[in-house]
């Protein structure tokens, strides 16, 4: 996020694309309703009518992966109603007159049939999104989870831009990490190409600075991303594979790819808390210490750097993650003699500019917002004050790109994948739950009546839901949350694994998957 | 101290198929001693539970004039039940209680209207064979009993014995005939349109599938019965059975203490819609 | 009965603590090194920071009715009966430090677990305890206690209750355990002077008007008796609601729980009690899927309904006891005040 969390229930405009933010960031919901009880204005771009949806002055129910054309013909209502913010663009952006164009050329027509939404609505939005001295945007993986995922991101950039809608308090563009923790391990280089702190593999300065702190040579070239790995299938180049606290025999699209991927290692090692799908499956299994078993941070999707204390020794034969690798390192013949967590953290500080001054004793009780620059730097509540950290904030235009698989008559349905309140991911902790069970037993797919009623299908009635890659029996909902021609369902059962049937395509850039879209089918199963 | 939440063991004698979907399991407590002294009055239920499965409410289909053992009637509807299900004679129970109001002594002595559908027959069973069993009852008693199916039919020896009766009156319909089916169908409302008694001198006592009960009580009604004189019990997602863990409650009463059985007036009162 | 008022000095209370812990585990409210507030079992009274000047962040409900508390252990071999265990709990505890919301929250829940029918495990853990709780001069910033009518001061259910007056606590005792601790400990208190008793009536008379919250209380309850509440505010209520329960588990009334069985090898296990939360759909869904409570409008109404007014109905009390805590729990800022304040001010 750009902004802190808490600066949302300021903004006078808040604008969530594809974020089921009720469910799955209640704390960001929270600042949302306080914000709209205040008078602020809130407009939500999301295919189905989720509960955030209903409190929208505007919801533009979109067909799912249509997010480029709508944003783009937003950024075209506000150059014809003149709300471009000009001197923004004048002294802050770059290449601007490549998006004027392309703005320009837009078929509005065109816009309205590709999104589904009609032109009243999207000026509507345009004209509140720009109007308001500061708006905000808040998105999720309904807009990276496509194959156009960085061109979607860059769309929501050029909008945030172009009405100079960053850089200031309350105002700016806020993407919504998951779970406790993803925030941090980008931060700590669990990306292909970057070492921590987002800095490139192929910066010669950078790679010599780490060579020289770890004593060993790095290669200059990005690696592999996750679904690169488990969707290589038998020409997977990977022989040996050490997962930690993931479950992408679950959780990654296409399953029938990942298990062959899997089948096809000559190692495999987990580290995790319970047994998950994945962890049955490996040569070796390290039990994980729960977070309250260790010492640590987790940094939150506001950038904030929290300590996390331990209550508890670890249970049996559990260790800290940071145990087993050190024990695992040490092994292979590189002993790496941390006394405590902290101490990682003193190196941490030392090799990443963003990090300098984050030092476990600065971390109570509220932690630190990075950039922090050294000791005496209080932390960054929003980003890109006065200047983008790249110089100038660059415009590229982006253009529609249809979702890798078009609905069509066999496979007629455009199948969302989500989460819901109480599960949680592949259901590894939250289904050993007897309460989280109760309250959500079973994966249920969410169809409108009145397609329910062209299948003859009723409520609560098992059905066969099908994909060009594989099927699932699955209790069905109705529910006019999602539109006709469209069904929505969770990941978290792996008896009705929904990523059975995703598509393994995946957004060339970033390479993240496009489990937001794919061709289905439902058939009536016989009873 | 008494421990309300330990279960005593009950052996069970016996396992009645009733139909595809309900059990009949005839237990006897562990604890001879116990065995002997245990009483309870109709209209009540026990928490019933296996270990490492948990426990749910069911009611109980004998009656305390016949001592020794005790009937449980289950439905499959659960994790639970369906375990149940897959148990024997010999296997054990966890059983605690009575628990719960039972149907209200003064009534039974009355003429009485019996209206059932399904599972809903097992509380009324208790009824219905304690007053026979009473020699001083001698009231007239109409049974009406709807099922799904001729073969869902359930408690069969207990109909067979109440049709020899002669102060019992039972029809039986079903839902879908069968071949071979003679008698009627229909919803068991349709049974109600003929019953000879004497409203001011009987009370109904009604019990099944929460689709079946407003037609029934809208019926009933037309007939002449009061709303003080018809008794249906309630069932409710319960834990403790003893009016504590809150999950029974509706509209201020606890349905496992104050209820399970109510009379149509104290319905009205908690304003539910019946 | 007259109370006896007695005076300690605040140099002796830690001394006092120390006579009464003896044979008895001692809860307190302790300011832990993150700076949270909470009531803990304290092992050595050195070192610690005994807190009244914040209020705990829960309340001792946990200590009473604990979060998870397993019923029994249960044993199965093949062919034979189970084997059920009970599991004895702690022994005599003194409490310190509660608030007069904390107090009131107790008397509720013996209401709830020591009725006709007793709850074995509470009843254990409330026998043998004494509770020395403290009068609240300065309410905290949600309180809203007054208006339950469960504070700032009680005038019964506690042994002692203290009132701050700067160097010394103004002491009254109430139930016998309490006049036994001023007996047995008799130096470490002096009779109260006419200025202390002053001082105190002084004290209590200025907290009523400390308040910083209005809630319109009374008129709320007065609107559910006559069914005046339109549904558009369970509605507005229910959509922000988000499902997560902590309402009900902050709560020191919510006493509603679950029974689950947790197996430990094949043929062992435990019966526990969780604690539960009314608001959940899965709390009245029977085996089979059927929810006679079904609409998440009709549990957020179930569950204000009874703190406002079934309770006021059988126990002639709301069972809100105004401690504020589940205002800053909700995620969806739809808690009790603003509920209340709704339905006072006919906001929809």
């Amino acid at each position: 996020m750009t902004n802190s969390i808490n600066e949302i229930e300021h903004s006078q405009v808040i604008l969530v694309s594809g974020s089921n933010t009720v469910k799955t960031h209640p704390q960001v919901a929270r600042r949302i309703f306080d914000a709209v009880d205040s008078g602020a204005s809130l407009i939500v771009i999301d295919p189905r009518r989720s509960p955030l949806a209903r409190h929208a002055d505007v919801h533009l129910s979109i067909r799912s992966g249509s997010d480029i054309p709508l944003l783009n013909g937003m950024m075209r209502v506000i150059l014809d109603e003149n709300l471009a913010d000009d001197a923004f663009v004048e002294m802050r952006t770059e290449n601007y007159h490549a998006l004027r164009d392309m703005l320009y050329r837009l078929d509005m027509d065109e816009i309205v049939a590709l999104t589904g939404v009609s032109l009243d609505k999207i000026s509507r939005a345009a004209k509140l999104y720009a109007r308001a001295q500061n708006s905000v945007v808040c998105y999720c993986l309904g807009i990276t989870q496509h194959i156009c995922g960085t061109d979607n991101v860059q769309a929501i950039a050029n909008l945030a831009m172009l009405t100079g809608n960053v850089e200031k308090e309350n105002t700016g563009v806020d993407p919504l990490r998951g779970q406790n923790n993803v925030q941090g391990a980008c931060d700590m280089g669990a990306l292909p190409g970057v070492f921590p702190g987002y800095q490139s593999v192929a910066d010669p300065e950078v790679r010599h600075r780490f060579e020289r702190a770890w004593q060993v040579s790095l290669p200059k070239t990005a690696g592999l991303t996750v679904t690169e790995m488990t969707h290589a299938a038998s020409d997977n180049p990977i022989k040996g594979m050490f997962v930690m606290g993931e479950n992408p025999m679950l959780s990654d699209p296409a399953l029938g790819l990942v298990r062959e991927s899997f089948a096809n290692l000559e190692f495999l090692a987990v580290a995790d808390i319970f047994l998950s799908e994945t962890a049955a499956v490996a040569d070796v299994v390290f039990p994980a210490a729960t977070f309250a078993e260790k010492e640590g941070t987790f940094t939150n999707t506001e950038r904030r750097v929290q300590l996390v204390r331990q209550a508890i020794a670890p249970v049996g034969e559990s260790r800290s993650d940071l145990d087993i690798i050190t024990a695992l390192s040490e092994k292979l013949g590189y002993p790496m003699p941390y006394a405590s967590a902290a101490e990682v953290m003193e190196e941490i500080a030392l090799l990443t500019p963003i990090y300098a001054g984050i030092f476990y004793d600065r971390l109570a009780p509220w932690g630190l917002q990075w950039p922090c620059f050294d000791r005496e730097h209080g932390g960054t509540p929003f980003l890109h004050k006065y200047n983008f950290a790249r110089g100038k904030g660059r415009f590229v235009p982006t253009s529609h790109k249809p979702p890798s698989e078009p609905t069509d008559a066999e496979y007629p349905f455009v199948l969302i994948t989500g989460r819901s309140y109480h599960q949680y991911h592949t259901g590894t902790m939250s289904r050993k739950t007897p309460v989280f069970n109760r309250e959500c037993p079973e994966g249920l797919l969410e169809i409108h009546p009145l397609d329910a009623k062209t299948y003859n299908i009723r409520a609560r009635e098992m059905v066969r839901l099908s994909s060009r890659r594989g099927s699932i029996k699955v209790k069905v909902t109705l529910t006019k949350t999602v539109n006709p021609g469209s069904l929505f369902t969770t990941f978290h059962f792996a008896e009705a694994a929904v990523n059975e049937l995703t598509v393994a395509a995946r957004d060339p850039q970033a390479k993240c998957p496009e489990l937001k879209v794919c061709a289905a089918k439902i058939e009536k199963l016989e009873t | 101290m008494n421990n309300i939440y330990l279960p005593n063991s009950a052996i069970i004698k016996e396992v009645i198929d009733e139909n595809e979907q309900i059990k009949t399991f005839v237990t006897v407590f562990r604890d001879e001693m116990f065995n002997r002294s245990f009483t309870y009055e109709p209209g009540q239920f026990m928490m019933v539970s296996i270990p490492g499965l948990g426990e749910a409410p069911i009611s109980i289909s004998s009656t305390p004039t016949r001592p020794g053992a005790l009937h449980l009637s289950v439905r499959k509807a659960g994790s639970l039940t369906n375990a149940m299900h897959q148990l024997q004679a010999g296997d054990y129970l966890g059983l605690r209680g009575p628990y719960g109001r039972p149907f209200p002594l003064d009534i039974m002595g009355k003429d009485l209207l019996f209206v059932a559908g399904g599972i809903g027959l097992a509380p009324l069973c208790s009824v219905i064979n304690y007053c026979l069993d009473q020699s001083g009852s001698h009231g007239k008693k109409i049974i009406l009993y709807g099922s799904r199916r001729p073969s869902d039919i359930a408690f069969q020896s207990d109909i067979t014995a109440w049709q020899k009766h002669s102060n019992v009156t039972c029809l039986l319909t079903v839902d879908q005939e069968e071949p071979g089916w003679s008698g009627s169908v229909g919803l068991v409302t349709s049974l109600l349109h003929n019953i000879d008694l004497n409203c001011d001198k009987s009370a109904a006592l009604v019990c099944g599938p929460p689709v079946m009960i407003p037609p029934v009580l809208q019926q009933l009604k037309k007939n002449g019965f009061t709303d003080e004189n018809i008794w249906t019990t309630m069932e409710r997602y319960m834990k403790c059975g003893v009016g504590m863990c809150g999950h029974c409650h509706m509209e201020g009463e606890m349905v496992c203490v104050d209820g399970p059985v109510f009379n149509k007036a104290e319905l009205n009162s908690l304003k539910l819609e019946t | 009965m007259k109370t006896i008022s007695k005076v300690l000095k605040k140099d002796h209370l830690k001394s006092l603590l120390r006579k009464l812990a003896k044979d008895r585990q001692l809860v307190a409210p302790v300011r832990n090194s993150y700076g949270d507030t909470l009531f803990t079992e304290i092992e050595a009274l050195d070192g610690v920071e005994i807190d009244l000047d914040n209020q705990a962040q829960s309340s001792l409900k946990s200590f009473l009715f604990p979060q998870q508390q397993v019923l029994f252990e249960y044993s199965t071999d093949q062919g034979s009966a189970p084997v059920y265990k009970a599991i004895d709990s702690d022994g005599p505890t003194v409490f310190f430090g509660l608030r007069s919301c904390d107090l009131a929250a107790i008397l509720y829940m013996d209401v709830i677990f020591l009725k006709e029918v007793k709850d074995p495990y509470y009843r254990q853990k409330r026998e043998n305890n004494i509770l020395i709780s403290i009068g609240c001069n300065e309410p905290f910033s949600n309180c809203f206690c007054r208006q339950t009518k469960s504070g700032p001061f009680m005038e019964y259910g506690f042994d002692l209750q203290l009132t701050d007056l700067g160097d010394r606590f103004f002491v009254e005792t109430g139930r016998a355990q309490g006049e036994e601790i001023i007996q047995q400990w008799a130096h470490f208190f002096s009779p109260a002077s006419k200025e202390d008793e002053k001082a105190q009536y002084q004290m209590r008379l200025e907290a009523q008007g400390n308040f910083k919250r209005q809630v319109l209380v009374d008129l709320a309850i007065r609107k559910l008796k006559d069914d005046l509440v339109p549904e558009e505010v369970w509605s507005k209520l229910s959509s922000r609601c988000q499902d997560c329960g902590g309402c009900a588990y902050i709560c020191p009334t919510c006493t509603c729980f679950t029974i689950n069985d947790r197996k430990i090898s094949t043929d062992s296990g435990e019966r526990i009690r969780t604690w539960d939360a009314c608001t959940f759909a899965g709390f009245t869904t029977m085996a089979g899927g059927h929810n006679p409570v079904d609409m998440k409008q009709n549990r957020m109404k179930r569950r204000f309904m009874h703190k406002l007014y079934y309770d006021v109905k059988s126990h002639n009390r709301t069972s809100c006891v105004g401690c504020g805590r589940c205002v800053d729990m909700c995620f969806g800022g739809v808690d009790i005040i603003k509920f209340i304040n709704m339905v006072g001010q006919g906001e929809i």
